[in-house]
C-alpha cells in the first residue's frame, strides 16, 4: 500500500522539461525575427505564481516572445514597462495568443512575465526574438 | 551565495522592482523611509541628519543573490541588435573598428580570454550580418581558440558555424546557432559558479558594441538614430556597473579599467532619457497579439557627451584588447 502510495506521488509531480518546450518554440519565431534568448517556464508544479524575467528592448526594433506548452491557454505572457506599467497581455477575453509581437517605441528595461491559466500543467518554454 | 555590494540611490530605487526577496525589499523600503523622513519630518531635519542618512542610504549595503544577478545578465541586451541598426543604417563594412583575430594569442588570464570572447562574439556577428565571410571565418578561429582555453569548446558547433559561414544565404541558421551557443556558454558559467566569467563575457560584447555605435556616430554625426543609441546605452551601464560591482566583490580585479569605467559613468550621467507612458492597444491576428505602443521616449545628449563617451570607451576597450 505504502509503495502504492510512493508510486502515485512520483507520477502526479512530473519533472517540468521546460528546456524542451523553449527548443520546440525557437524556430516557431515568424520568419524575418533573429532569435535572442530561450526562456523556460518552470511554474514547479504550481509552486510558483509566474515566472518573469527582463530585457532591454531598444526604440524601433521590432520583438516576438512565443510560447510553447501542453496546451493552448497554458500560460499567459504580460509585458510590463519599467515602470511596471502593463504594455500588453496575450490573453484578451476568452482568446489566448501564442505570441506577443512589439514594435517598441521608447528603449526601456521591460519585463516578461508568465503567469499560469487555471489546470495549467505549470510548464513551457518561450523565445524571444528581432527584426529590423 | 549572498553578495553585498553598494550601489548609488538612483540604481537602488531601480533594483527595488527587480529584488525578489522580501527580505531585501525590506531593506530597501528601510532606505528609502529613512531618507523620505529625513526630508519630511515636521521638526525638519538639520543639515546634519539630512547628509547622515543620505550617506547611510548611499552606503546602504544591499545584498544581491545569485538568482538576481542571473536576472540582470540575461536582461542585457544581444550585441547583435547593435550590428543591424548599424548595417540599417547604410553604414559600410569596416574591418578597422574591430579586433583583429592575430591578438588572440596575446590573452593569458581566464578574464582576459572571457572579456575577448566576448568582443570577438560581437566582431562575429557583425561581419556575419555584412556578409564578410572571410572575417567571419577569422573570428571564429579565433572564439575556438579561446573557448577550448576556457574549457567551454563544446558548447560551440564550430563545424556547422563554419560551414553555415562559408555557405551564403544561410544568415538566419548562422546568426540563430551562434547566439543559442553563447547563451548556453552564459548558462553554463553560472550553473558552474563561474559567474565571474559570465559578466566578463558579457562586458566584453558590450562595449565592443557600444564602441562600434560610438565610432559610426562619430563619424555619421548627423545620423540622430545612432546617437540615440549611444545615449540608450545609459540604460545597460547602470545594470553592468552592478555586474562589475559583483565582480570585484567576488575577487575579480579590473584595476587598469576602474578610471576609466568611472570616467564613462561621469559621462552618462550627462545623458537624460525622458520616458513619457501612455497606454498601448492590441488586438490578436491570426494567433498573434499585435501591439501598438503609444508611448515614448526621447535622448537627451550633445555631442561633446558623445565625444567624451566615445573616447572612454575607446580606451576601455583598447586595454582589454592589447
Amino acid at each position: 500500500m505504502i509503495g502504492f502510495l510512493a508510486v502515485s506521488v512520483g507520477f502526479s509531480k512530473a519533472q517540468c522539461n521546460a528546456d524542451s518546450f523553449t527548443t520546440t518554440c525557437i524556430p516557431k519565431l515568424a520568419e524575418g525575427f533573429n532569435f535572442l534568448k530561450g526562456y523556460k517556464i518552470d511554474g514547479q508544479n504550481g509552486g510558483k505564481a509566474k515566472v518573469e524575467y527582463s530585457y532591454v528592448f531598444t526604440k524601433g526594433t521590432q520583438y516576438m516572445i512565443n510560447i510553447c506548452s501542453g496546451k493552448a491557454g497554458d500560460i499567459v505572457i504580460n509585458l510590463f514597462d519599467s515602470k511596471r506599467n502593463r504594455v500588453a497581455s496575450s490573453k484578451i477575453g476568452d482568446q489566448y495568443a501564442t505570441a506577443i509581437a512589439f514594435p517598441c517605441k521608447s528603449t526601456s528595461i521591460y519585463y516578461i512575465s508568465y503567469t499560469f491559466s487555471d489546470g495549467s500543467g505549470y510548464c513551457g518554454g518561450s523565445a524571444l526574438g528581432f527584426k529590423r | 551565495m549572498v553578495v553585498s555590494i553598494k550601489i548609488p540611490l538612483t540604481i537602488h530605487l531601480n533594483l527595488y522592482f527587480c529584488l525578489n526577496s522580501t527580505t531585501m525589499k525590506s531593506y530597501s523600503l528601510l532606505a528609502i523611509f529613512l531618507l523620505l523622513w529625513a526630508c519630511d519630518s515636521k521638526k525638519g531635519p538639520s543639515k546634519e541628519d539630512f547628509e547622515e542618512n543620505l550617506a547611510d542610504v548611499e552606503e546602504n549595503v544591499v545584498d544581491i543573490s545569485d538568482d538576481n544577478i542571473r536576472n540582470i545578465i540575461n536582461s542585457i541586451p544581444s550585441p547583435l541588435e547593435i550590428s543591424f541598426i548599424i548595417h540599417d543604417a547604410g553604414i559600410l563594412y569596416d574591418k578597422s573598428m574591430l579586433n583583429s583575430g592575430d591578438n588572440v594569442s596575446k590573452y593569458n588570464t581566464n578574464d582576459k580570454k572571457a572579456l575577448n570572447l566576448g568582443i570577438y562574439g560581437t566582431d562575429l556577428g557583425y561581419t556575419d550580418i555584412y556578409g564578410q565571410n572571410q572575417d567571419g571565418i577569422e573570428y571564429l578561429s579565433a572564439i575556438k581558440d579561446l573557448a577550448d582555453e576556457l574549457s567551454i569548446g563544446q558548447f560551440f558547433d564550430f563545424e556547422l558555424i563554419r560551414s553555415l559561414t562559408e555557405s551564403k544565404g544561410n544568415l538566419d541558421s548562422l546568426l540563430l546557432v551562434t547566439s543559442d551557443n553563447f547563451n548556453r556558454i552564459n548558462d553554463h558559467f553560472q550553473e558552474q559558479n563561474r559567474s565571474n566569467l559570465s559578466v566578463m563575457l558579457l562586458f566584453g560584447g558590450w562595449i565592443e558594441s557600444l564602441h562600434l555605435t560610438c565610432q559610426v556616430a562619430t563619424s555619421q554625426s548627423g545620423n540622430a538614430e545612432l546617437k540615440d543609441r549611444v545615449g540608450e546605452q545609459k540604460i545597460i551601464l547602470e545594470n553592468m556597473l552592478i555586474l562589475i560591482d559583483f565582480y570585484v566583490k567576488n575577487n575579480g580585479t579590473l584595476d587598469e579599467l576602474e578610471g576609466d569605467i568611472a570616467k564613462l559613468k561621469e559621462a552618462y550621467d550627462k545623458v537624460e532619457i525622458l520616458y513619457t507612458y501612455e497606454e498601448s492597444t492590441s488586438e490578436i491576428v491570426d494567433g498573434v497579439l499585435i501591439i501598438t505602443d503609444n508611448s515614448s521616449s526621447k535622448v537627451i545628449i550633445d555631442n561633446s557627451t558623445i565625444k567624451e563617451i566615445t573616447k572612454t570607451v575607446a580606451s576601455i576597450r583598447n586595454k582589454i584588447i592589447q
